[in-house]
């Protein structure tokens, strides 16, 4: 259980990251959290000969509202972002799901980029990104692009990144006035990873689900339902028709049944939302 | 190749040692500085037998590195009470045998401060969500919550004391 030996680049300025990003390519990872990468790392599933530890640089410290977003940076920690007083107003929905992170040792030095970064499936940034539509800041030493979430997205730790790229921000777009949101998740045991989790938002009759757990990237559904029972008729028919995973920790079976379940919770819980 | 210097304060004492960079903080705790207290559990951040304080905020010691530790104020079991007594909490633990091989102790004793220093009067829940994350595989938690739940009262009651 210890790391193999690697070089290790503590860097203070984006530059430096590029520079060695563009250099050492796939042989070099980022490291900011670690909370993904240090047992990765230990079990020696990876063993890149350069980390770029990316802590020092201040300018990826920060998080705000820029726009029409919540824009994170790079180094912004779970828990910072979890006590942030503005949070419930800027993105509820981001408010419920944090506290589901892993436990607050993690979130304390997880950051919210790492968690897009991983790409798991089972995470509920990823489904939190997916299912309110936002984007992905991507730089290199060549090029500054922004990607929406189905696109960067591509499978179980599989992204759109490009290993000369780092993922410089994320922005989550935040809430509008009327809009109800709603969060329901079933793990063994509080802060192990999502057997399902169900996150959803409610824009007059317009609803998005969006389903983790279940596949190898967040699975999202727009519907137009009036009432509720159009919703639930939905959730029943999708958990019906829906491939879903199957492994050791769950059957399809009992991730189907929590798609219907969940799913409803979330979804009253969207309706019958009030801003705080 | 140990080329790495690492500057920070532990437990009050300021410290500085060459280390690799891919010696980790648990292991640079432990094996570098002697503090023998926080121990080496899962080595993957499962079950919390390492957790220790670095500037002010609870991190399990085995996911990160020491180097990244550089300039930090770090504080471990041995800096939570004075070489030979124990703490209310410590005390609270051994009545409520909320432990029997003590593996897991430090890192329950340390998540245990975090919590009730955030929120001094938790409720049941509160302490079994703020403990979620470290794990004892002999005693079980009751005792451990117990113990915890004890040491929120007197202490809001000694506090509630001295305002008086």
């Amino acid at each position: 259980m210890k790391s193999a030996p690697f070089q290790m680049h503590q860097v203070s300025t984006k530059d430096e990251i590029l520079e060695l990003l563009d250099r050492y390519g796939d042989d070099a990872r980022i490291i900011a959290g670690g909370q993904t990468l240090v047992p990765v790392l230990a079990m020696r599933v990876a063993s890149p000969d350069h980390l770029i530890d990316i802590n020092q640089v201040a300018s990826l410290k920060r998080f705000g509202i820029s726009g029409r977003s919540l824009e994170v940076g790079a180094c912004v920690r779970q828990s910072e972002l979890e006590g942030w007083d503005e949070l419930t107003r800027a993105q509820p929905l981001l408010a419920m799901m944090l506290p589901w992170i892993a436990h607050t040792p993690i979130r304390n030095r997880g950051t919210v980029c790492g968690s897009i970064a991983h790409a798991d499936p089972s995470a509920e940034l990823v489904l939190g990104l997916a299912v309110l539509d936002g984007s992905v800041t991507l730089v290199s030493k060549k090029r500054r692009r922004i990607v929406k979430a189905k696109d960067f997205f591509l499978g179980a730790l599989q992204t759109d990144r490009q290993t000369n790229e780092f993922i410089e921000a994320v922005h989550f777009p935040i809430s509008g006035a009327a809009t109800g949101y709603g969060f329901a998740e079933f793990g063994y045991r509080h802060g192990d990873f999502a057997v399902v989790a169900v996150a959803v938002i409610k824009d007059g009759d317009s609803w998005t689900i969006g389903f983790g757990g279940i596949d190898d990237t967040a699975r999202v559904h727009k519907i137009n339902a009036e009432s509720f029972d159009q919703v639930n008729q939905f959730l029943d028919e999708l958990a019906s028709e829906t491939e879903v995973r199957e492994d050791p920790t769950a059957t399809s079976g009992l991730r189907r049944h929590l798609m219907r379940t969940l799913g409803k919770r979330a979804c009253k819980q969207a309706m019958e939302f009030k801003r705080g | 190749m140990k080329n790495k210097l690492v500057r920070l304060t532990l437990n009050g004492i300021e410290r500085e040692v060459y280390c690799e960079s891919r010696t980790t903080l648990l292991d640079f705790i432990r094996h570098d500085l002697g503090a023998t207290g926080t121990h080496a559990g899962c080595e993957h951040g499962v079950c919390g037998a390492c957790t220790v304080e670095v500037n002010g905020e609870i991190i399990r010691s085995c996911l990160m590195f020491a180097c990244q530790a550089d300039g930090a104020i770090i504080k471990t079991v041995e800096g939570f009470s004075k070489s030979g007594e124990m703490s209310d909490l410590q005390i609270a633990f051994k009545k409520h045998h909320a432990l029997q091989c003590g593996f897991c102790t430090s890192g329950f004793l340390i998540s245990a401060e975090d919590l009730l220093r955030k929120s001094p009067m938790p409720t049941d829940l509160e302490v079994r969500e703020g403990l979620s994350g470290n794990l004892c595989r002999c005693t079980g938690y009751v005792g451990i919550i117990e113990a915890v739940l004890e040491v929120a009262s007197t202490r809001a009651q000694a506090n509630g004391d001295k305002h008086a």
